[in-house]
Order: structure tokens, then sequence, then C-alpha cells
């Protein structure tokens, strides 16, 4: 019984919220009625202890005095008016018999939402009182009523995912048994109507893998500082493999051989993503969380929203291939991870790139072009219902202090991912290596093309 | 204070709260004024097609009810005779003609003077009234031959608009007015019986499970919720959904809760969503040309498809556009589409389907009719009788509903001032059955009457209030059609 205590006493005291009724019995899972109870409870109990340490609003049922002129203002102020006016009118230029009004009486109910401290006044109103009961709890005084709408707000936003069918029997909802809902329910418009649906799949399966060796991180918050951390140590490109949306669509370098069965596998996922069961879904949808760190959280939440209306169908076939293609992939993923992992042992240190360079360098002038070419082949791209996905070789400028402490700018190859919102990148600019130490090394560069003198650094 | 004032004002109880039941609602739309489809909806009529069709329809039923009057009726020996065409009636010659009434008002808007006339200053706010005070209206009555000016002292006490079809007695004075006497309207239509519909088609064998007529509930009517983006106005209509619910209030409210069977949202249920901006809205809005992104608002129609979404896994809903709402200006308004409403889509039909069960949550058209618990029930967003008003002195607005369907017309003003569907072959607008329930939305205030026919037909008016100006809520008795009123509001003091 003390549950709702605590759940009030953290909401309305630490975090200063508004509970209502709704909001109470949707936390507790109770009937609304008991609720009201609840907060009643709580409400003496804590203004026993210290005086109007919780402030109460009512909701008011009956029959108002028909000779009291309502006095209720707020939002109805100018309304008010209006009627008034019109009343005149009648009384004034309408000569006719108020049939309606006249012969029969119309039972008018009243429902009154009121503060604790107008309570008083508005009983005196009533002419008969059918109920009364604690509407909403709040720290303090509120001064605009409407600021309860938020109550209502949060639960349809916050409990969406309840079907009302089956679960609001127990808040104390009337119940319809004739109710006819059809079975292939839609999704919600959030919903992108066409998702990518291979790449969610393997951020599934690459976050299992992963929370195998992590223990599972309650907050996304939390882990988000942490992974920055993790990030610094390595060069930044480094944080940005392990992003799993992506990984499907691209392949680093070496993992290059791989490509054609690869997009094979994301082709069949394609085609049988639909048949994926929601189990799965919600279960690792979840961890997948804390991973995803600049990843767009939107994916997730597609993801789950496509969920609701998949078709749930396994045949035998499509199990198998399935089976089939979740292997292939496990082991790719296997490599691609093992490569990169050596990739960026290789990374931080400068001679090694520096090397590589120079390779390439003693290659023809017009070496900025075939690089960019090469960067264009290099970017894997799904096209998925007309969703472009994928990851691209590009050029980044890194500078870093050497030992003399001179400032040395490098080009480095890194992998970056993009989707159809950014504009496909023609051609990574060949920017200037020009730094008082690269000089004599990489004059040769800085030769190739004048403009490069007026690149923008 | 009684023990159930208190049964909220005490610790937690163990005792288990009774889970209700709703009263079912028997439901059969009538497809009176759905349009046709894409393309076979046309514009190029000419609306003169709409009162010639009108005038042919409804010339029997008033020559019916004119004749019974005045077959012998005599006025100094001379007995008034039945002239076939306005134009063949004569100088002093007692007689009774039937036409279309024609409203020739200074102040009625006129589509040709917005043509002709070029506008350099801003237009004058649209006026309250078209009437004028200083007796410059004149009232004409028309046929296929040609137009004849009424006139008498018996005129002014007649509720008249342009497009009704009546009767009048008189004679042609010298100045070639006709000076009338009396005058005679079609009245009530042939009402049908109660589950009339329903038992015909049980007999047919369409609907065997429900041969007993069940125990009917109440029919909530809200209209005008008047949902727009701004936030912290709404908290009346979440009193309202709680309301419906049965969540909020004591057990006998709840109890009087779960015997509510139906919502009829009759109209205005966004407070700007017409695709026409009012005069004030394009004031208000800075010049731009052309479609405007960052204009469009989806703050109501979500919160209004969330509202209806929570209520529809208790309560059937049947919504009906009005002027204000996302759905095409002119009358009939057909169904809101069902686009706007993502979660209340999988309570309604699967669009394109027939069924021949209506939808649990039924986006309808205005004006709408169709049998609720085997009553007969006209609806309709309000627009027509706010025309009608603009014609006429006085706001009893219920008198103007009695008059509408005496004259056994919806819109009697469509097409001259409000906007219509050019309708060729028939008037859809005429009422050929005569409802047992007549309900008219966004009207100023609440109001109610129950007014009887010629053969003993009853209807049930109902002018229902904006519930964002009064917090309204109108519930209908479908078993002997009381009607009541639940208040919600606020206590907030200035």
């Amino acid at each position: 019984m003390d549950k709702f205590t605590d759940y009030l006493a953290v909401n309305v005291f630490n975090e200063q919220r508004v509970v209502s009724y709704r909001a109470l019995s949707r936390a507790l899972k109770v009937h609304s009625n008991l609720a009201k109870q609840m907060l009643y409870d709580f409400h003496q109990k804590q203004n026993a202890r210290k005086a109007s340490s919780v402030h109460a609003t009512y909701l008011i049922t009956g029959t108002r005095n028909p000779q009291q002129p309502a006095q209720t203002n707020g939002v109805h102020s100018q309304d008010e008016d209006s009627l008034m006016q019109s009343d005149t009118f009648m009384s004034s230029s309408a000569p006719e018999p108020d049939a309606g009004t006249g012969e029969e009486s119309i039972p008018v109910k009243s429902i009154i939402l009121a503060k604790e401290e107008d309570l008083e006044e508005v009983k005196n109103q009533f002419e008969n009182i059918t109920s009364i009961h604690i509407y909403s709890l709040e720290p303090g005084t509120i001064n605009d009523l409407q600021i309860l709408t938020d109550c209502n707000r949060e639960i349809s936003t916050k409990y969406a995912d309840e079907d009302p069918l089956q679960t609001w029997r127990q808040y104390g909802t009337i119940q319809n048994a004739n109710v006819k809902r059809r079975s292939m329910r839609r999704p919600p418009p959030a919903a992108a109507p066409i998702v990518p649906v291979a790449a969610p799949k393997d951020t599934i399966e690459a976050a299992e893998q992963r929370t195998a060796k992590r223990p599972p991180s309650p907050r996304m918050k939390d882990i988000g500082p942490k992974k920055k951390d993790e990030g610094k140590e390595k060069s930044p490109e480094t944080v940005a493999p392990p992003k799993p949306g992506p990984i499907v669509s691209s392949k680093p370098e070496t993992t290059r051989k791989f490509v054609p069965p690869k997009k094979e596998t994301s082709d069949l996922f394609k085609s049988f993503a639909k048949a994926k069961p929601k189990k799965q879904a919600s279960a690792s949808s979840a961890p997948q969380t804390p991973l995803t760190e600049d990843e767009p959280m939107a994916e997730a939440e597609e993801e789950e929203q496509e969920e609701d209306f998949r078709i749930k169908i396994s045949t035998k076939e499509e199990r198998e291939a399935k089976a089939k293609a979740k292997k292939d992939r496990e082991e790719q993923l296997r490599k691609m991870m093992e490569d990169e992992d050596e990739e960026m042992a290789d990374a931080p240190p400068a001679e090694t790139t520096a090397q590589e360079d120079e390779v390439e360098e003693s290659k023809p002038i017009d070496r900025p072009v075939s690089r960019d070419s090469a960067a264009d082949k290099e970017a894997t791209v799904t096209v998925s219902g007309g969703r472009r996905r994928g990851r691209r070789r590009v050029m980044k400028k890194k500078q870093m202090k050497d030992e003399d402490g001179y400032l040395v700018t490098k080009e480095e190859p890194a992998w970056e991912s993009f989707s159809e919102d950014e504009p496909e990148v023609k051609k990574a600019k060949p920017l200037a290596v020009n730094s008082s130490a690269a000089k004599g090394k990489k004059g040769k560069a800085g030769q190739g093309n004048i403009m490069n003198f007026f690149a923008k650094k | 204070m009684t023990n159930s004032l208190d049964v909220f004002l005490q610790s937690p109880t163990t005792n288990d709260f009774p889970n209700l039941e709703r009263t079912p609602s028997s439901y059969n739309p009538l497809q009176t004024y759905d349009l046709a489809k894409g393309n076979d909806k046309h514009y190029q009529q000419q609306y003169a097609d709409m009162y010639f069709t009108r005038l042919a329809m409804l010339k029997k039923p008033v020559e019916q009810v004119a004749a019974e009057a005045w077959d012998d009726f005599k006025i100094a020996g001379e007995t008034a005779k039945k002239v076939d065409r306005v134009l063949a009636v004569r100088q002093g010659q007692l007689c009774w003609i039937v036409g279309t009434v024609y409203m020739e008002m200074p102040l009625k808007p006129n589509v040709l003077d917005d043509i002709s006339k070029e506008h350099w200053i801003a237009a004058p706010p649209p006026r309250a009234k078209f009437t004028s005070p200083n007796g410059q209206d004149q009232i004409m009555l028309e046929d296929e031959s040609g137009r004849i000016r009424l006139t008498g002292s018996f005129l002014p006490m007649q509720l008249l608009v342009t497009g009704c079809i009546v009767a009048v007695l008189g004679t042609e004075n010298r100045d070639g007015e006709f000076d009338v006497v009396d005058l005679k309207v079609p009245d009530l239509p042939a009402q049908p019986e109660r589950w009339g519909r329903h038992h015909s088609q049980v007999q047919g064998g369409k609907n065997n499970q429900q041969n007993g007529t069940p125990q009917a509930g109440k029919m909530a009517i809200v209209s005008g919720l008047g949902i727009n983006g701004d936030e912290g106005d709404t908290l009346c209509v979440d009193l309202l959904l709680e309301y419906l619910l049965g969540e909020a209030a004591g057990p006998e409210s709840q109890v009087a809760a779960a015997n509510i069977s139906r919502l009829l949202v009759a109209g205005n249920s966004i407070s700007h969503g017409t695709p026409i901006p009012s005069r004030e809205d394009v004031a208000a809005k800075k010049k731009k040309y052309g479609y405007d992104p960052t204009a469009y608002n989806a703050a109501p129609t979500e919160r209004l498809d969330v509202l209806l979404a929570t209520l529809l896994p208790s309560l059937p809903i049947t919504l009906l556009p009005g002027l204000t709402d996302p759905a095409n200006v002119s009358l009939p308004q057909q169904p809101l589409h069902p686009a706007l409403f993502p979660h209340c889509r999988a309570y309604s039909l699967i669009p394109g389907e027939s069924s021949q069960d209506p939808g649990w949550f039924d986006t309808a058209t205005n004006p709408w009719q169709g049998d609720v618990d085997g009553w007969r029930v006209l609806a309709s967003g309000g627009q027509t009788v706010d025309d009608v008003f603009k014609y006429v002195e006085g706001e009893d607005r219920i008198e103007m509903m009695e008059s509408m369907l005496r004259w056994r017309l919806v819109a009697p003003t469509a097409p001259d001032t409000l906007w219509s569907y050019p309708f060729q072959l028939k008037d859809a607008f005429i009422i050929s059955e005569c409802p047992h329930v007549y309900i008219v939305g966004n009207q100023p205030k609440f109001d109610t009457a129950v007014i009887e026919g010629p053969d003993g037909q009853r209807v049930r008016l109902i002018a229902v209030p904006k519930f964002r100006d009064t917090g309204e809520l109108i519930l209908l008795d479908m078993e002997n059609l009381g009607v009541e009123v639940v208040k919600f509001d606020l206590f907030q003091k200035t």
C-alpha cells in the first residue's frame, strides 16, 4: 500500500510534478477510483505532517444553484460575454414561445474543476453535490489550471503502446464488448514509410554480440560520456566503425572481396525482414541503444514501430535462408571487426600513414584524381526503397604536432557513413598538405596544383 | 452529504470497484449525402438545375397542403383559384401560386457584384445579417416562367429565405405586386416508424441475429471542440474525455456514463482546419505567395486523433465535419479523410471497401442522416442554420430549424449564399423522410424543443452549442428522446 506513497513522494516532492488520478492509475496499474483515494490519502497525511505541503485540485459533480450566476471565468470569460448577449437578445427581441426550454426543464449536470482554496466557494454554488474527488496533486498552488492537461498528454504518449482493449479494464475505463477494430494495425505516422529494413536487423545482431561481453547499461545517458572518453584515446575515425547501422552495406578496403556476397545477404534480408518475429526486436532494441551513441535514436524507434505491423510469417525456406544469412553475416562481421581493429592500431603512428602516402605519391602527378575516383568507387551504397545509406571513403585532414613542435597536417583515409540526408559528395576535395615539417617530404604533392595554394585551410 | 459523496475522500479501500460495461448502440447510417467519387464528380453543371429540381420535387406536396387549406376559400364571394404559372396571374384575381422564394437584399453578397466591381479597398467584414433596416429587402416568388414580387402586411411575420418552396394566396395589386394573404409550406414529410428500417432489414434476412430491439442507452452530442494548435486551453476537453470514459467523477456519474452508447461530433472539431482561410486569417498572415509549409501546424489534428483514439476503445463515434474542419467547404461536406486520423483508422472501415457493418469510427458527411437505436437522426454541422440566420430577424435558432424541417430543406439557402455541390438530377438537400431527431451543431447556445407535424410526426430539435465556448455536452436519451446537459467547467478566479 505504500507503493503509491513512494510514487507520489518522488513525483510530487522530488520531481515537482503534477500527478492526476489518471496518471497515478496508469503508473501503478490500479483502478482510477482507487487512485483517487490514494491521492486523498497522500494529501491528508502529508498536510497533516506539514501544513500545505501538497496542493490539490478537486473535481466536483452535481447540480448548480439555478439562480447563482456562473462565476467561472478564466478560459470562458469571452464566451460568457457572448452568452450574456444572446440571453438579452432572447428576452428582448424574441417574442416567440420558447417552446423547448419553457415546457420541459432540462437537467443540467455540472462537472467543475477547482483548486483546493476555492473548494468551499464552489461547493456553495451547488444545489446538490453528487461527488467530490481529488483530481490532481501538485507541489504548490497553480496559477493556471490548464497545466493539468500535461498529465493527459503524457499519458497518451507514455502508454501509447498499451493495447487499450486489453489493459484499460484495470483502470476502470468503461468496457465495450462490441468494439470493432481492424486486426491489421497500421503504424502511427511517425514511422517513415520506407525504412531500410536490412540495416537495423544487423544492428541488432551486432548489438547482441557485444552485449554478451558488456554489462548492459540501463541508460543511454550514462554510457554517453564514457563512450566519448574511449573515443578520445583513439583517433576520431576509429570511433566511427562501431556504428552499427551502416556496417552491413559498407566495407573497409580489406574486406572488399566480400562485397558481392554481402550485398546478396542484405538483399535477402530485405525481402525477409518482414517475417522477423517481434520478440527479438523488442528484446534486443534495448541493448542496442547504448551502442548507437551518436547514431540517431530515430532509427531504433522506426524499427520498433515497424514491428507492429509486420506480418508474422515464417515458412521453412525463409527460416533456413535466414539462418544461413545470419551465419554469413556473423562471420563477416567478425572479420570486419578484426580488420578494423588492426586498422585502428595502425592509425595513430604517423610514420605508417606517411609511408603509405609516399607509396601512393610515387604514382603520376594526376594522383588526386585517381584517388578521388578510388574514393568514389569505395563508397558502397545500399539503396533500399529509395533511401540511400552507406559508407564511403573520404580523405580527412588531420593536424598534429610532431616531435619538433611543428604542426603537421596530413590526409588520412577515413570511412564515414552517409545517408540520403547528405548530398552525395562528388569529389573529395584534395586538401593541400603543407606545413613546414612536411614540406620536404611532400613537396611534390604541394606543387601538383597551384590551386592548392589558395585552397581554404 | 451522502455516503457516495465521500467515497473518494477516504483512504484507499480494498473493495473492488466494478467494471462497467457500455450499453451497445444500434447504428445504421444512410448514404444520403455521399457524393460520387473521383471522376464521377463534376462541377460543370449549372446551379439552376438545383432550383429546378427542387421546385419540381416540392411542388406537389405544397400544392396538396395549399389545396386542402384554400379550396373553398372565399373573399367577397370570390373563390381562390390555383394559377399554374407565376406570370399567368391576372390583376385583381384571387388566386394562389406555388414557387421558389427569392430574397432580394442589398446587403446580401452577390457574386455578380464581386465580378463586375473592382475592389480597391479591403472589403468590409462579413455581415452578421443580410437584412437591412429600412425595408429595402424584397421578397420574390419565382417559378420556371418568371418572378413576381410579394408584398403585404402578412409577410414580415413569416420566416422566409431564398430557396424555400411555398404557396401563397392573394391578389395582384395595381403595382404588379402580389399581395399575400396566406402562405403555406410543404410541412413535415412522412416519418418512418422507429426501428422501421431495422425491421425491414431483419425481415429481409440481412440482420438475423438481432430480432428484438435492445434497450437503448444515450447518445452524447458535442460540437465545436475547436482544437487549435495553442496549448493550454483544452482541459475541458480532457474532462469530457475522462467523463465519457467513466474515469472521472463519482460512481453515479460513471454508471451514467456507461449508459452513453455513442458519441456524435457535430462539426468544428478543429478550429482552423478549413482549406480556405477566413478573412481574419488572411489579414493576420503576412503576404506570401503560394503554399507556405512553415505555416502548417499538425498539432490540432494530432491532438484530435489522440483524443478520439482514446475514446474509441470504449465508445463508438460518428464524426461530422464542420465549417472549420479540414474537409471540402461546399455542402454536403464529405467525410474527413482517414489519413487525418492515424490512430483512429484501425477502428474505421477500410476505405473503398463496402461492408455491411458501419465503421466503429464513422467519419460521416455533413449533413448526415442515419438510424441510431432505431430513430432517424438528421444532423448538421451548423452552417445551414447559420446561413438562414442571416436572412431573418431574430435569434431563435430552434425556430429556424423548425422552419427548415417544414420547408423540407436541409440547406435552403444553398446554392445562393451557401456553398454547395451543383446537384443536377435531384436536390439532395430535400428531406424526403421526416427525422425523429434533428441536431444542429455549433450554435451560440443550447436549445431544444419538440415539434409536431400534421400527421402526428414528432421531432426532437436540438441546437448544440460550441463546446469550446460553453463546455456543454448534450445527452440524448435514445428511449424517450429526453435531453440533458452536462457542463464542464473550470473554476478560476480572475
